[in-house]
């Protein structure tokens, strides 16, 4: 014990009488570490990130579209429209099944938007009021529009957030304002609150308009959806309101010719092609780490061949080879530890940097992992220059000069 | 104490000329005694020596150490006489200089597995007062003069109470004033501490502070 206490003394004596050298030896692990530590901390902030998408949805809804979407718990493709799109009549089938308490259709329709301040391309939802609750859409000022305006083909509709900013300047300037949505004039009853974001397979949600399906049959007369959502009373009836629609489906319908997906099934098969990709990173910036242990592995080889003499002497006065070893190797395990150490210090802030914008984050494994590591780097790399000096004969090194 | 009998080392140079540093060298020192090496440079005094200080092992022949054989014990129990058994104090000091002098007096004591019957730091500064070190004891080798750095070797080597002290040239890179101090001090040691002493020198006037002088001439002793 003692004995460990005055090795890790005197070696970390010895690096801060040369600093430089002992920055730029570990300087690998500390970019190897950086690299390690950060790719896993923004894959599992893209891992929060799509299951928090996920999440708005809750747990209890089900999708329905066209064509084949997962086959075997993976990703296949696009949405495919083979086999064209649904009906009013599937809409109406839903609806019946039990343990169903809300359908929602989904139309698109982009079309030219003529507000107040701007007019623009833009693009509409056809959908029912139980959209805003299956796509965890909020209502920041005024109302989302209800079962009446959908059974009354209201001319209603509620904006995103970004469209009552560009159009009308705010949402307390857009609300009970006229829009004009191909030359149909429609009013507007309420402003979602911002969610943010888009991209990354969600919808920008902001920017959209959303209306009624019933009164999008002006613009969609086949009355065709591209997707119908079902909200579950709750979510342990999930898997069986989805035997339940396949049957009635497969009514009218061949199989290939619909999909229907639970979200945490999609969310898994999107988050499984993400770990992997993440995985494939944190591999590449491995090869830092190797790296970094060549460069520890090779001073350490210039420590020893520097340090004969030191050797001699202490061989003479009753080291035994395992003291000269554990040495050498508490050294090189220092060494990279100071590169993990930092490393891990640099990712933490670049972490802290990026975490408005991503939620990135360092996990408790990722810095055992760090530490670990880097430590294990200084083992095995130390291992062999450890092991020349502790191999030296006495009398050779106690005549070295 | 240590017996060497017949004892040589042998370096091949090349398949047709082998060196012999020694050649069946055999002596004994018995305790408490003060024996000189003494030969020119070159005579295998120092391969003589390191054998002796049990730092290398011979070709051919026995070594003896309190009449036991230690030509098959194990690095780590080498490592422990040298620890225990022997104290060091070489030509060029061999102080180890980013230590300080404290650090290197106590040094043996770190590697030494046993429990100690002394504390070490308390060990370490009585001797280092005793030779007039102690105001010395937080600087470091290399700031010191070469008899200042001769003593504090010499405190590293009483550290561990040996019973023998190899000094191998420990005048060479002292004038003759402060070279005749340290012999004293070995003297002194002898007498006063009943250490036996081992002294390798090339110098008449220094080998006769022995009490028993070993001449040796081309790795054989005369």
């Amino acid at each position: 014990m003692k004995n460990l206490i005055f090795i890790f003394r005197s070696a970390i004596d010895d690096f801060s009488r040369n600093k430089l050298r002992t920055f730029l030896t570990s300087l690998g692990i500390l970019i190897g570490v950086f690299a390690v530590v950060v790719l896993i901390a923004l894959g599992l902030g893209l891992k929060k990130y799509i299951s928090d998408q996920f999440e708005a949805m809750g747990k209890n809804s089900l999708f329905l579209v066209p064509g084949r979407v997962l086959s075997g718990g993976s990703f296949t493709g696009g949405v495919s429209s083979i086999a064209g799109r649904f009906d009013d009549r599937d809409l109406q089938t839903l609806k019946k099944i039990n343990n169903v308490i809300g359908v929602a259709p989904l139309a698109f329709k982009s079309t030219k938007i003529k507000g107040l301040l701007k007019e623009d391309f833009g693009d509409i939802m056809f959908s029912s009021e139980t959209f805003s609750d299956i796509m965890g859409l909020e209502v920041d000022r005024g109302r989302f529009f209800d079962k009446s305006d959908v059974s009354k083909k209201a001319k209603v509709v509620v904006v995103g957030s970004k469209i009552a900013e560009d159009y009308y300047g705010s949402d307390e300037g857009a609300i009970g304002k006229k829009i004009t949505i191909d030359d149909v004039k429609f009013t507007i009853i309420g402003v979602t609150k911002s969610k943010g974001g888009g991209g990354m397979g969600g919808f920008d949600y902001d920017s959209y308009l959303f209306a009624p399906y019933t009164t999008g049959f002006i613009f969609n007369p086949d009355k065709k959806f591209f997707r119908l959502s079902v909200k579950v009373e709750n979510e342990n009836y999930v898997s069986q309101v989805k035997e339940d629609i396949k049957k009635e489906f497969l009514k009218r319908h061949k199989d290939e010719e619909f999909s229907i997906v639970e979200p945490t099934e999609l969310m898994s098969a999107i988050t499984s092609i993400f770990s992997v990709l993440n995985l494939i990173l944190v591999a590449i910036a491995a090869i830092s780490l190797l790296v970094g242990g060549i460069g520890i592995m090779n001073i350490m080889y210039v420590t020893v061949s520097d340090r004969i003499k030191e050797i001699g002497i202490r061989r003479a006065i009753g080291a035994r080879k395992s003291d000269i070893l554990s040495q050498f190797l508490a050294e090189a395990v220092l060494l990279s530890s100071i590169g993990g150490i930092l490393g891990l210090g640099f990712a933490y802030l670049s972490v802290l940097a990026v975490h408005n914008l991503f939620p990135a984050y360092i996990d408790l494994t990722s810095v055992v992992l760090a530490l670990g590591i880097s430590s294990a780097i200084g083992i095995s790399f130390g291992v062999f220059p450890a092991r020349k000096a502790a191999n030296l004969e006495p009398v050779e090194t106690i005549r070295y000069e | 104490m240590i017996k060497l009998v017949n004892v040589s080392k042998e370096y091949i140079i090349d398949s047709e000329y082998t060196f012999y540093a020694l050649k069946k060298a055999s002596l004994e020192i018995k305790e408490k005694e003060f024996v000189s090496i003494m030969g020119p440079s070159g005579s295998g005094k120092s391969t003589l020596m390191h054998i002796v200080g049990l730092l290398d092992k011979p070709t051919t022949g026995k070594v003896y150490v309190d009449n036991k054989e230690i030509s098959r014990i194990s690095d780590d129990d080498l490592s422990k006489l040298r620890n225990e058994f022997v104290g060091f104090v070489f030509q060029q000091f061999n102080l180890i200089n980013k230590l300080t002098v404290l650090e290197n007096v106590m040094l043996p004591s770190i590697y030494c597995r046993k429990e100690l019957d002394f504390d070490p730091n308390d060990r370490a500064e009585s001797i280092l007062n005793d030779f007039g070190l102690s105001e010395k004891r937080n600087s470091y080798p290399n700031k010191l003069s070469g008899g200042q750095q001769q003593r504090v070797a010499i405190t590293r080597a009483l550290m561990m109470k040996p019973k023998l002290i190899l000094a191998d040239e420990p005048t060479g890179n002292l004038d003759s004033k402060t070279g005749h101090e340290i012999m004293m001090l070995l003297e002194k040691l002898n007498k006063e501490e009943k250490i036996t002493v081992v002294l390798v020198t090339h110098e008449k006037d220094i080998a006769v502070y022995a009490k028993r002088i070993i001449n040796i001439k081309d790795g054989e002793i005369i």
